[in-house]
């Protein structure tokens, strides 16, 4: 067998779980955001560009703004919070290492919308944490409380990639920042967190791309004033009956989002050039 | 082009994803393909399988669900929907329910595009309890597709302990005692029919003027509101709602939960309250239409139906004991009260079809996102 051969036999099965699972299902979402529906609500095939047209309505634009606002902050409180503790599982985690990583990736055994409905319990005016601290503070239905939601639901995809960066890096390089009379915080911001540089605009993509279009959270922490791109598209797709509109919207989020995917991997590739070279 | 399978849309939708597919122009049809011939085939009322179960969340009395496996031997497996187009959107989406609980003018709906099967009444050996009201209901001639399950009216729960200012008024909703602990339903009709009815126009009114009044209205009560949810036991179980927007059978729900049951109150408001029904029916592409059938003999039953009715706090139209049971939970309160009467003289819900409810739609999107 040639080894031309031997390769694209291995990439059949990956071939055909992509074909399956991902070509197949864009393209009947792209054949219907451009159909229209009948009385029952399913979803007719046929040419109705309208439906693009009428998600450029500008009613939309604060619903954007917002999501991608929220998404903003839940990436800078992920890393706030994710990078000391990938840095201290990396770097003390000694022996216990694979344990403290086990306990970050635990709670994603539970489903997400679970969880989610966990925090409403908690954070309730009579809930646990107001009950158990004897006080009155309203936290449900904010933006606190969405954007709490995301960066709980989302912090350990910001960890992960941090803590392979940290664990890949030499510690010499640090002992050596320091023999040559760098600060810690010199060391770590002209050692460590440069180095670590990609893990984190790894995290951050992994962390943006599904807290920009989230619904979870917004529907179960939010108001009526903390409405999401998310919303606005199950809405369409649950509430509405309107699949072909849900469907213009997601395929419309899914090229905006992918412009920042786009970003990300050019400077991965830049980066990885940059190593070897 | 109908009749078309859904391996004939994984293709179509392949085709188009490989670059191959000149999909426009050609209409093809997802949902569930049926016509009048696949409504009618007949079947045997005996059990047939594990019922698949689809209602909404607390609308039955789960001992009911228990009596039932034990006294038949089978399972029953529960989904719940949390609205109707979320029913529907399952629906269409081929799963295969036995027993599904749409609202009148969803079964209507559903009637009409061939979705559900015909029952044979006469097999139903409890059927003559169900009120003549129901004999010839608007949304199904000669109740051929439908058994009533209960009947509704849309209005205010409130913390009476914490609130003694109810005005008797929708604009109730956003009581400033409430203090911002105000939800309204996750629900475009009961939004906007409501909307509808406090600015006085019909209930169902499609009128593109009239709609948009209707939508100020909504909107400018946002600022007020703590959210739109239809998880109301929830909501008012929790603390976190002290009014909110519910059906009548709710606030029963509510109160056989809490240790202050007489603090739950019910209010119908003075500009006009929206009423109407639920029905139980066996969708058209049911594994198990027979398990389906004997569950709602089972359900018809008195002793079970007083059951249900003292546990989910809903009138249902039968003779015997659901409306003793009703009875009773009224002469504790009266305002929880509905009946066909109402139904007769109230406002409903009717089954919006095209512009209309793409006009409903798009007012309620607006209102989200406002």
């Amino acid at each position: 067998m040639s080894e031309q051969r031997f390769a694209s036999r291995f990439l059949l099965p990956g071939a055909v779980w992509l074909l399956l699972f991902f070509l197949v299902p864009l393209g009947i979402l792209l054949a219907i955001s451009f159909g229209t529906t009948d009385d029952l609500g399913n979803s007719l095939y046929g040419w109705h560009p309208s439906n693009y047209a009428d998600a450029f309505d500008p009613l939309f634009a604060p619903v954007l703004l917002r999501s991608v606002g929220y998404a903003f902050a839940t990436v800078v409180l992920c890393l706030v919070i994710g990078y000391p503790i990938a840095y201290y599982i990396a770097r003390f985690g000694g022996r216990r290492k694979n344990a403290l990583i086990a306990l970050v990736v635990l709670p994603f055994f539970v489903n997400y919308l679970v969880r989610t409905y966990a925090w409403v319990a908690i954070l309730g005016d009579e809930g646990v944490f107001n009950g158990a601290a004897n006080t009155n503070i309203r936290f449900l239905n904010t933006p606190y409380a969405v954007v709490g939601g995301l960066v709980y639901g989302y912090l350990a995809f910001m960890i992960l990639p941090i803590y392979a960066a940290l664990d890949r890096m030499d510690p010499a390089l640090i002992e050596a920042g320091k023999d040559l009379y760098g600060s810690r915080w010199n060391t770590f911001r002209h050692v460590t967190f440069p180095h670590t540089f990609q893990g984190v605009l790894a995290g951050g993509v992994l962390v943006f791309l599904p807290a920009v279009g989230d619904f979870v959270s917004a529907q179960l922490l939010g108001g009526p004033d903390e409405y999401m791109v998310g919303n606005l598209i199950q809405q369409q797709f649950f509430a509405a009956e309107n699949w072909p509109f849900g469907a213009a919207l997601t395929t419309l989020m899914m090229g905006f989002l992918l412009i920042f995917m786009v970003m990300y991997l050019r400077s991965a590739a830049k980066a990885s050039r940059e190593a070897t070279a | 082009m109908a009749g078309v399978s859904r391996r004939d849309l994984l293709r179509g939708g392949a085709g188009l994803a490989l670059g191959a597919g000149g999909l426009a122009g050609c209409q093809l049809n997802s949902g569930v393909q049926a016509d009048a011939g696949d409504t009618r085939k007949p079947f045997a009322k005996k059990i047939d399988g594990d019922l698949a179960y689809f209602n909404w969340a607390e609308f039955i009395n789960p001992d009911l669900i228990k009596g039932f496996e034990k006294k038949y031997g089978v399972k029953v497996r529960e989904s719940n929907f949390d609205s109707m187009p979320a029913m529907m959107s399952k629906l269409r989406a081929g799963i295969e329910y036995d027993l599904i609980f749409p609202t009148a003018e969803f079964a209507q709906r559903l009637i009409r595009g061939n979705q559900l099967r015909v029952i044979d009444r006469d097999k139903l050996r409890a059927a003559e309890n169900v009120f003549s009201a129901f004999d010839q209901p608007w949304y199904d001639r000669n109740s051929a597709h439908t058994t009533p399950y209960t009947m509704y009216a849309t209005g205010i729960g409130y913390r009476a302990d914490k609130i003694d200012s109810m005005t008797g008024s929708w604009r109730d909703l956003v009581n400033p005692d409430a203090d911002g602990r105000s939800f309204m339903l996750d629900d475009f009709q009961e939004g906007i029919g409501m909307a509808n009815l406090v600015n006085g126009y019909e209930l169902n009114s499609v009128d593109p003027e009239e709609l948009d009044r209707s939508k100020d209205f909504l909107v400018d009560l946002k600022p007020d509101l703590r959210g739109f949810s239809s998880d109301t036991t929830t909501n008012m179980t929790s603390g976190n709602a002290w009014i909110q927007h519910l059906w009548n059978g709710d606030v029963v729900n509510i109160r056989n939960q809490v240790d202050n049951p007489e603090d739950f109150k019910f209010q119908k408001c003075d500009e006009g309250i929206p009423v109407g029904s639920d029905t139980l029916a066996i969708p058209v592409n049911a594994k198990h239409p027979g398990t389906a059938l004997m569950f709602i003999d089972y359900v018809l039953e008195p002793e079970n139906a007083a059951a249900n009715v003292e546990w989910i706090g809903y009138p249902m139209p039968y003779r015997g004991g659901a409306e003793e049971a009703f009875a009773g939970l009224v002469k504790d309160d009266p305002t929880i009260a509905v009946t066909v009467n109402d139904l007769d003289n109230g406002q409903q819900f009717e089954n919006l079809e095209g512009a209309g409810r793409k006009a409903w739609d798009r007012i309620w999107t607006q209102v989200k996102v406002a």
